[in-house]
C-alpha cells in the first residue's frame, strides 16, 4: 500500500514507514540537513529540513513526518530559504574560525550549507563556555567544534551497539561524553561527525582532504568485506616514482558502517620496491618441485582461481585446513537443505526480529555480525538468543537471552533447536536423529535447562523474520558435518533462514573455487602459511607478494556477495599470476580471472571492469554482484544421532580474538594496539589458579605458547579467551582446547 | 475569574494600564494569584502569554528570568539547533537590556532570533518561550527603551524576587502521576529504552502495569487531538520496562538510591499506592515495612485486574524494582487498631495505602449475602486471579459457598449477570467468558457510549467480540431464590427522558418493560467502599462523605499528624495511576516531614497544583507546524478465537517500527510556567 504525494509539483509514492526526505532523496530531490543520518532514526536536531505542506500552517520537518495521501509539499521557498539561513546563523554562533588547522576543512557539513546559504557574518554571539577538548583513544572529541547533530550517539547506539557516546545535555553546554569501556574503537561516530569535532586522533593534522584521492575497495580483514575508500597521498619526491601512502580510511557513513579494523587497520602493506629475481627463480624451482601449496584465506577470489588452475595443470594438493571445513560445512548443509548456498545475509540478521546464534564470538569474528544483530534489536526489538560457553557483559543490550553452554555440546544443542522448532510431520523422515533423542540427556550435559529453550521457543511465536546465525565454533567442531546437516533442516523446515559465517576474509571463495585436499604431500610451498617455500604478503620470506590493499581482484562475503578490491597502493614486486605465468597458468592480469569464476558455483561471467561499485541516493548498495544459489539434490544424507557430548574438564581456552585484531596484518597496522593476553573471568582465574598479570606457558596442538593472563570484569564463564592473530601459522582445530598451564 | 493589571493569557488582552485597581477588568481564567498561603503572586508567565498582578512588575526583568529559565530548562534538553542557541542568545541579550548595557540592535535581534525558533524550535518549550517575551516586548516597550537609553539597569534588576518556575506539558499535567510522557516517548524515539523507562520511574514506578492497563487519561488531553488523534501515550511506555525485563538487566531506577537518612515507615498495603510510596521514600533513603493482609504483593491490580490484561510476571517485575530498593514486605497480616498504635510509637511515619476492597451492594430486593450464587466482584476476581496467576485452589468451604464442584473457578455452563459498567465489571465479565460461562450478561443502566467513557474502546470491544451480552438502560430490581440459591433476576427497564430544563437527561424506569432472567450467578460490581475498621477508634481520623480518608488531596497527611493516606483508601475507587500520583506525592512531603517535622510542598508541587487547577491542556488551539492525519498506531490484538479460553496477554503490544512511527507523532509540548512572587 503506498502513499501517492507531490513534491515540488511531482507525483511521487511513499512506502508505509518512508519519510517525505526520504521519498525525496530516493526520488533525487534536494532537502539540505544538518543532522540527518540516513543510517539511523532522525534526530530532529538541526531543523533545516523544514518543508512547506500546502493548507498545513507553519513549517513541517520532512525527516522523521510520514507523508499522507494527495499531500503537496514545497522543498523550497523565500521562507523556507530565510529560515534555513536563519538556524545556519546560528549554527555559526562562536564556531571557532579555525578551518585552517581543521581535519573537516574541504568536506565539511558546516562550511558547506554556511556557503550555501549564503551566511556572511554573524550577527550574534554569546558568552562561550569553557570546554574541555577529550581524547579516547583512536577518537578525539572536539567540542567547540561540535554542533550537537548528535549523529555519533545515534550510530554509537543504534548501529555499532556500544552504547558508549552519550549527550551530556546542558543545553548551551551541552556536549558529548563517553563511556570509554564500553567503547569498542570502531571509529564509526568519526566518520559520521559532519564537522571536525569527532576526528581520528592519527589522522589530525595530518593532511587536507582535498589532497587525498579515494581509491574505494573492499576491507581486507573479514568475511564482511565491507565497503571503504582507502585515501592515499604522494609522499615525497626523492623516490621519484610517486610513492604513494594511505593516510586514512573512510567509507559511505551515510549508508553503511565499518569497524575498528577496517578503518584504522589499513598499512597492512608490504613495500617491496623492486623484483627480487633470484627469489623468484628460487621460488619457482620450489613450485616444480612441491607436491603440496598450503595457502590462507586471505586470497583474492582471483587467486583462489590461480591455485585451483594450478592443481589442475600440475596436480598439486591444495591444503586450507580452515577453508576447507568450511566446505565440507557447507556442502553437508547443502545437501540436507537443498541450495548450494544458505539463504540468508547479513542484511536479512538486521532485518529480522528474532536471531538464534551458535558457535560464533559475535563482536569479533566478524564485527558486522554484532552490528546486524544491534540494529535488528534496535530497529526491529529483534529477540537475540545467543548460544555461547562465555558470557560478555557489554552483549547486554543486544542479547536478550545467553544460553550459556558446556563446551563441547553444540551438536546437542543442534538437535535441541531441530526437535524444538520442526514439526512432528517434518521430523518422520529423519527417524535416525529423533528417535533417540534425549532431551532430558542434553539439557543436563550442556547445562541448558529445558525451562531456557522453552523460552526461547516461546519468543519465536509470532515473530516474522527468524534468522539462524552459525560461526566458525561449529565447522571446526568434530561432529561438523552433522551440525551442518541439522542446521540444513532447521533452514529446509524450521522457518529460519541460515547464514554461516565463514572465518576468515575469503573463505567462501577459496571453498567454492579450489577443490581442497585434506592432508598435504611434501614438500609444500605455502603462500601466506606454513611451508617448505613460503610466500609472504608480511614479507621476510622467501618471496614477498602483495598485500590486500595493494591488490586488484574480488572477494566472496559473508553475504555471498562478488565484491570488488581495488589496490590502494602500487606493488614492485612479483604477484601470484607471474608465477602462475611460469607455470603456463597464463594471465596478463590476475583480474583477466574474475570473469572465469567457476559459474557452477554461482559466480558470474563479469569482467572485473563491469563491476559496478557505488551507492544509490537512497542508499542502496550496487557493489559487485550476488552468488546464485543453485539447486542441489537431496541425496537422501540425513543427520544421524548425535554423538555423545565430550567433557571438557580443566582449564579450557577458546580461541579468539579481541575486537580488531584479526591476523598480523592487522597486528601490523600501526592503529590497532591491541597485545596478545589470556582473558578470561574472575571464575576462570579461580579456577585456573592463576592470577591476573601472571605469564603462562602452554601448548595447543604440539605448539607452545607463553602469555599474560588478564582478568577482565566484564566476562563469565569458566573458559578463557585465547589469540592467534599474532600466529602465521593458523590452527583450523575445534576453538576450544583442554589446556594445562604452567608458570612462567 | 482573576483579578489582573494586565493579560495576555490564552489570547486574551487585557490592559488595565492607568486604571484604578477597582476599575479593573477581570481575566477570565483561573490564574495563580496567591503563590501559597504566605505569598501572593506579582505575575504568572506562560507559553501562552503572561499576566501582570501588580503594578510594580518589573517587566523587562520579568522577561529576562523567563528566559533564563528556558536556560535552565535547556540544561536538560539543548537538543536542537533554534533552542540551543536561541534560548542561549535570548538570555544573553535580555540580560543586557536588563542591565543597562543593551541596545535598540538587540531589540532586533531578540525579535529576529525569536521567530527563528518560534518557526522550527523542536520542542513547545522553544516555539512558545518567546510569545510573553515579544508581548512584553510590545505591550511595554518604553520600558526596555528607558533601560536602552539610559543605560541603566532595569527598577528591579537588583531587587530580591522570587522567580518560581515549573516545566509542564498538556499530557504531563493531565496525568495524576504527572509523568514525563514527552521524555519517555524521546527515549523511544533516540532507540535508549533504558532512559525512557528512567524518564517513567521518575513518577511512576509500575512502568510495566501503566503501560497496559492504565485508563490514559493523559491521551484525552494530547495536544496532537487537536491536529488529528492523540499519541497512544500509554503503549509507548511498555517499550521501556520490557527492554529492561527481556535483556535481563537490574533495575534502571531514576536516580542512584540515596543513603539511608536513619528514618523508618510502616506503609498498610502492598498494592499501587503502597508500592509507590515505599519506592520513593526507599529512593530517598527512608526504610519502608510493607504491610500486605494477602498472601501475594500487588493488591488490586495483581488479584483484580486479571491476567489476560496485566499478566502478573509483568507486574512482578514492577513489584521487584520496589524490592531492589531494599524494601521490607511482610505478607498475611492483617494489621489491626492494636498494630496501627504500635505503628506511630515505633515508626517515624505511617502511610495508609490499604485500597478500597468491600464491594458495595446493588440495592435490590432479596439481596443477601448468603444467598448461593450472589457473589461479590472483589471475591470473585480475588478467587480467579489467586487461582489463575498463583494457583491458590479453593477450599472446601470456599467450592461449597460458590457452588463449584472443582477446586477453581469453573463456570461451564453457567449464567453469569453482572452489574457495573466500570473496569471492575468489564475484569467480571470477560474473567466469567474464560471460566467457561455459557452466557455471560452486563446489566447496565446507561448506554454505549457511557460505559466506552467510563473504561476505554478497546476493554468494550474486546468483551463484545469475547461474547459478552450487554443489556444497557436496565437495572436488577430484585433477586429469586429458591431455598437460598439464586434462580432468577428481575430485570427493569429505563429510557432517557431529556429534561426540559436543558440538564442532564433523566433515567426514567419504563413501566410495565421489567423481565425476569435465569441466572446462576449475580456479581455486583457497582463500586468498592474502604475498609477502615482497622484504624484506631480513639485517633478519630477525618472521613470523607463515601467513608474514605480525608486528606487535603495535596499532602496526603491525615487529620493525625504523620498518619497519611493515598489511593484508593483516600480518594475511594479510582485508577492505578490516581493511587501512584497521591503515593509519590505522599512520599514526598513525608521524606521532608521525617527531616524536619514540618508538613510543606515544594515549589515544583505548588506549581504543578496550580497548572492543574488552570489546565495546561487547551482543546481549542490550532496547531501548527505539523502535518496533520498521519494514523495513529495501533497494536496487534491476540484474535478472539485464541484469547478466550485462557489467560493469554491479549494486547500483543507495539513492534518497534509502530513503537518508532507513533513515538515520531509526539509533538513535545514541553511548556514552561513561572510565577514571581
Amino acid at each position: 500500500m503506498s502513499i501517492h504525494f507531490t513534491i515540488d509539483g511531482r507525483s511521487v509514492s511513499a512506502k508505509r514507514g518512508e519519510s517525505i526526505l526520504q521519498v525525496a532523496r530516493r526520488e533525487g530531490i534536494y532537502i539540505p540537513t544538518m543532522c540527518y543520518l540516513p543510517k539511523t532514526t532522525p534526530n530532529a536536531s538541526c531543523r533545516m529540513c523544514v518543508v512547506e505542506v500546502e493548507g498545513v500552517s507553519g513549517f513541517v520537518l520532512s525527516c522523521n513526518t510520514p507523508p499522507v495521501e494527495g499531500a503537496a509539499i514545497r522543498t523550497d521557498s523565500a521562507a523556507l530559504f530565510k529560515e534555513r539561513q536563519n538556524i545556519m546563523k546560528l549554527y555559526n554562533v562562536n564556531h571557532p574560525l579555525q578551518c585552517g588547522v581543521c581535519d573537516k576543512s574541504g568536506e565539511c557539513d558546516l562550511q558547506n550549507k554556511t556557503l550555501e546559504f549564503a551566511v556572511a557574518e554573524q550577527s550574534f554571539a554569546t558568552k562561550e563556555q569553557k570546554r574541555k577538548n577529550k581524547k579516547w583513544g583512536v577518537l578525539s572529541y572536539d567540542p567547540y567544534l561540535c554542533i550537537m547533530c548528535e549523529k555519533c550517539t545515534a550510530v554509537c547506539n543504534q548501529v555499532v551497539g556500544s552504547e558508549a557516546l552519550y549527550i551530556k545535555p546542558g543545553g548551551y553546554k551541552s556536549e558529548i561524553d563517553n563511556h570509554y569501556s564500553r567503547c569498542i574503537q570502531c571509529g564509526e561516530c568519526i566518520s559520521v561527525c559532519p564537522v571536525g569535532a569527532m576526528a581520528s586522533s592519527d589522522f589530525e593534522y595530518s593532511a587536507n582532504v582535498w589532497e587525498l584521492s579515494k581509491i574505494p575497495s573492499a576491507c581486507a580483514h573479514c568475511s564482511s568485506a565491507c565497503n571503504l575508500n582507502y585515501e592515499v597521498k604522494q609522499i615525497g619526491i626523492e623516490s621519484g616514482r610517486g610513492e604513494q601512502k594511505i593516510y586514512r580510511v573512510t567509507n559511505e557513513a551515510d549508508h553503511d558502517a565499518l569497524c575498528g579494523a577496517g578503518r584504522f587497520g589499513y598499512d597492512f602493506e608490504n613495500s617491496v620496491t623492486c623484483k627480487d629475481e633470484t627469489a623468484f627463480a628460487k621460488v619457482i624451482k620450489a613450485f616444480k618441485e612441491s607436491k603440496s601449496i598450503r595457502f590462507s584465506s586471505m586470497i583474492t577470489n582471483e587467486e583462489a582461481y590461480v591455485l585451483q588452475q594450478l592443481k589442475e595443470r600440475h596436480g598439486y594438493r591444495l591444503i586450507n585446513p580452515e577453508a576447507r571445513a568450511y566446505q565440507k560445512f557447507i556442502r553437508a548443509f547443502s545437501s540436507v537443505s537443498g541450495a548450494s548456498l544458505y539463504s540468508g545475509d547479513l542484511k536479512r540478521v538486521a532485518q529480522s526480529d528474532y536471531a538464534v546464534v551458535m558457535g560464533c564470538a559475535i563482536s569479533s569474528d566478524n564485527p558486522m555480525v554484532r552490528f546486524a544483530l544491534a540494529r535488528a534489536v534496535n530497529n526491529h526489538k529483534a529477540y537475540v538468543g545467543l548460544f555461547h560457553p562465555i558470557e560478555e557483559e557489554g552483549l547486554r543490550n543486544i542479547v536478550s537471552q545467553h544460553l550459556k553452554h558446556e563446551v563441547g555440546s553444540e551438536e546437542a544443542l543442534m538437535a535441541l533447536l531441530c526437535e524444538t522448532f520442526i514439526s512432528a510431520a517434518d521430523k518422520v523422515t529423519y527417524g535416525a536423529l529423533f528417535d533417540t533423542l534425549d532431551v532430558g540427556y542434553i539439557c543436563g550435559e550442556s547445562s541448558v535447562g529445558e525451562e531456557e529453550i522453552e523460552r526461547l521457543r516461546r519468543q519465536r511465536l509470532r515473530k516474522k523474520a527468524p534468522v539462524l546465525v552459525l560461526g566458525a565454533d561449529l565447522y571446526a567442531h568434530p561432529r561438523a558435518e552433522n551440525i551442518a546437516k541439522m542446521a540444513g533442516l532447521l533452514e529446509r523446515f524450521g522457518g529460519f533462514e541460515v547464514v554461516i559465517v565463514p572465518g576468515d576474509t575469503n573463505t567462501m571463495g577459496v571453498a567454492l573455487i579450489c577443490d581442497l585436499d585434506n592432508e598435504a604431500l611434501s614438500p609444500v610451498v605455502g603462500y601466506n602459511a606454513p611451508g617448505d617455500c613460503i610466500l609472504s604478503a608480511l614479507g621476510g620470506r622467501d618471496l614477498d607478494m602483495p598485500a590486500l590493499n595493494q591488490q586488484e581482484g574480488t572477494f566472496t562475503t559473508v553475504n555471498k556477495e562478488v565484491v570488488p578490491l581495488n589496490a590502494a597502493l602500487p606493488y614492485h614486486g612479483y604477484e601470484l599470476s607471474d608465477i602462475a605465468n611460469a607455470l603456463g597458468v597464463v594471465s596478463k592480469h590476475v583480474i583477466d580471472f574474475t570473469c572465469k569464476l567457476p559459474q557452477h558455483k554461482g559466480y558470474r561471467a563479469i569482467t572485473f571492469d563491469d563491476l559496478p561499485n557505488a551507492y544509490l541516493n537512497h542508499g542502496e548498495q550496487v557493489r559487485g554482484y550476488a552468488l546464485e544459489s543453485l539447486h542441489v539434490t537431496h541425496n537422501d544424507d540425513a543427520p544421524e544421532a548425535i554423538a555423545d557430548i565430550e567433557e571438557y574438564n580443566g582449564t579450557v581456552l577458546y580461541r579468539c580474538n579481541p575486537i580488531s585484531q584479526f591476523n598480523l596484518f592487522t597486528d601490523k597496522a600501526h592503529q590497532i594496539v591491541d597485545r596478545a593476553v589470556i582473558m578470561g573471568s574472575s571464575q576462570f582465574a579461580d579456577a585456573a589458579k592463576i592470577k591476573s598479570g601472571e605469564e603462562v606457558a602452554f601448548e595447543i596442538e604440539g605448539q607452545r605458547y607463553t602469555r599474560i593472563f588478564k582478568v577482565s570484569s566484564k566476562l563469565k564463564g569458566t573458559v578463557a579467551y585465547h589469540p592467534d592473530f599474532d600466529s602465521f601459522e593458523k590452527s583450523a582445530a575445534y576453538r576450544y582446547q583442554k589446556v594445562t598451564f604452567e608458570r612462567v | 475569574m482573576s483579578k489582573v493589571y494586565f493579560s495576555t493569557w490564552r489570547g486574551e488582552s487585557i490592559n488595565n494600564i492607568g486604571k484604578a485597581h477597582d476599575a479593573w477588568e477581570e481575566s477570565s481564567h483561573k490564574l495563580p494569584l496567591q503563590y501559597n498561603e504566605h505569598a501572593a503572586s506579582k505575575a504568572f508567565i506562560g507559553w501562552d502569554g503572561v499576566a501582570l498582578f501588580d503594578v510594580d512588575v518589573d517587566v523587562v526583568r520579568l522577561a529576562t528570568e523567563y528566559a533564563a529559565q528556558y536556560q535552565v530548562y535547556s540544561e536538560a534538553c539543548g537538543r536542537c539547533a533554534p533552542g540551543r542557541w536561541g534560548g542561549r542568545i535570548l538570555y544573553d541579550l535580555l540580560d543586557k537590556i536588563a542591565r543597562g548595557e543593551g541596545s535598540h540592535s538587540d531589540m532586533e535581534h531578540l525579535r529576529e532570533v525569536s521567530a527563528t525558533m518560534m518557526a522550527t524550535s523542536k520542542c513547545e518549550i522553544g516555539k512558545t518561550v518567546p510569545k510573553p517575551i515579544l508581548d512584553l516586548m510590545h505591550h511595554f516597550e518604553s520600558e526596555f527603551a528607558t533601560c536602552i537609553d539610559q543605560q541603566k539597569a532595569s527598577k528591579h534588576y537588583h531587587s530580591d524576587v522570587n522567580y518560581i518556575a515549573k516545566i509542564t506539558a498538556p499530557c504531563m499535567d493531565a496525568c495524576p502521576a504527572h509523568v514525563d510522557i514527552p521524555a519517555y516517548i524521546e527515549g523511544v524515539r533516540d532507540l535508549r529504552f533504558d532512559d525512557s523507562l528512567m524518564a517513567t520511574r521518575q513518577t511512576m514506578p509500575l512502568a510495566h502495569t501503566c503501560g497496559r492497563v492504565c485508563p490514559h487519561p493523559c491521551e484525552n488531553e494530547c495536544r496532537r487531538a487537536n491536529l488529528d488523534s492523540p499519541i497512544s501515550i500509554m503503549e509507548l511506555k511498555r517499550l521501556g520496562a520490557d527492554y529492561e525485563t527481556d535483556h535481563g538487566f537490574g533495575f534502571f531506577h531514576p536516580h542512584k538510591q540515596k543513603k539511608s537518612i536513619g528514618k523508618k515507615v510502616a506503609v498498610v498495603g502492598a498494592g499501587p499506592a503502597g508500592l509507590t510510596t515505599a519506592y520513593y521514600l526507599a529512593l530517598d533513603g527512608v526504610h519502608c515495612d510493607v504491610y500486605e493482609e494477602l498472601p501475594v504483593l500487588g493488591g488490586e491490580v495483581a488479584v483484580g485486574v486479571p491476567e489476560y490484561r496485566m499478566p502478573i510476571d509483568k507486574y512482578n517485575k514492577d513489584i521487584e524494582a520496589v524490592k531492589d530498593l531494599g524494601v521490607n514486605f511482610i505478607l498475611n497480616t492483617r494489621v489491626n487498631d492494636e498494630m496501627m498504635r504500635r505503628f506511630e510509637q515505633e515508626y517515624d511515619g505511617v502511610m495508609i495505602a490499604s485500597g478500597a476492597r468491600i464491594s458495595k451492594k446493588v440495592y435490590c430486593d432479596n439481596e443477601r449475602p448468603e444467598i448461593t450464587g450472589y457473589w461479590g466482584a472483589i471475591d470473585f476476581l480475588d478467587r480467579i486471579n489467586l487461582y489463575v496467576k498463583y494457583g491458590y485452589t479453593l477450599t472446601e468451604a470456599q467450592k461449597k459457598e460458590y457452588a463449584i464442584d472443582v477446586d477453581y473457578v469453573d463456570l461451564t455452563g453457567k449464567t453469569v449477570v453482572c452489574v457495573g459498567g466500570g473496569f471492575t465489571s468489564m475484569d467480571v465479565v470477560r474473567c466469567s467468558i474464560r471460566a467457561g460461562a455459557s452466557r455471560v450478561v452486563m446489566i447496565y443502566r446507561r448506554d454505549e457510549k457511557t460505559i466506552i467513557g467510563n473504561t476505554t474502546y478497546e476493554e468494550y470491544h474486546e468483551a463484545v467480540e469475547e461474547g459478552v451480552e450487554f443489556i444497557f438502560h436496565s437495572a436488577v430490581a430484585g433477586i429469586i431464590d429458591e431455598e437460598n440459591v439464586l434462580k432468577k433476576l428481575v430485570i427493569d427497564r429505563f429510557e432517557l427522558v431529556p429534561d426540559p430544563s436543558g440538564g442532564r437527561p433523566q433515567l426514567q424506569k419504563v413501566e410495565g418493560a421489567s423481565f425476569e432472567m435465569e441466572a446462576d450467578y449475580l456479581i455486583p460490581a457497582v463500586s468498592q467502599s474502604a475498609d477502615l475498621k482497622f484504624v484506631p477508634k480513639e485517633w478519630a481520623l477525618e472521613m470523607t462523605s463515601w467513608g474514605t480518608l480525608k486528606t487535603n488531596g495535596r499532602d496526603f497527611m491525615t487529620s493525625r499528624k504523620g498518619i497519611f493516606a493515598s489511593g484508593d483508601c483516600e480518594y475511594g475507587p479510582m485508577t492505578i495511576v490516581n493511587a501512584v500520583g497521591q503515593a509519590k506525592r505522599g512520599a514526598s512531603v513525608m521524606t521532608r516531614y521525617l527531616q524536619s517535622g514540618e508538613i510543606t510542598l515544594s515549589d515544583e508541587e505548588i506549581m504543578e497544583d496550580h497548572l492543574r487547577k488552570m489546565r495546561v491542556y487547551n482543546k481549542k488551539e490550532k496547531v501548527t507546524g505539523w502535518m496533520p492525519g498521519v494514523p495513529r498506531a495501533v497494536s496487534e490484538k491476540l484474535d478472539v478465537e485464541t484469547r478466550k479460553d485462557n489467560s493469554q496477554e491479549v494486547n500483543l503490544g507495539f513492534t518497534q517500527e509502530e513503537a518508532i512511527a507513533e513515538a515520531e507523532r509526539c509533538m513535545r509540548c514541553y511548556y514552561i510556567a513561572m510565577v514571581a512572587h
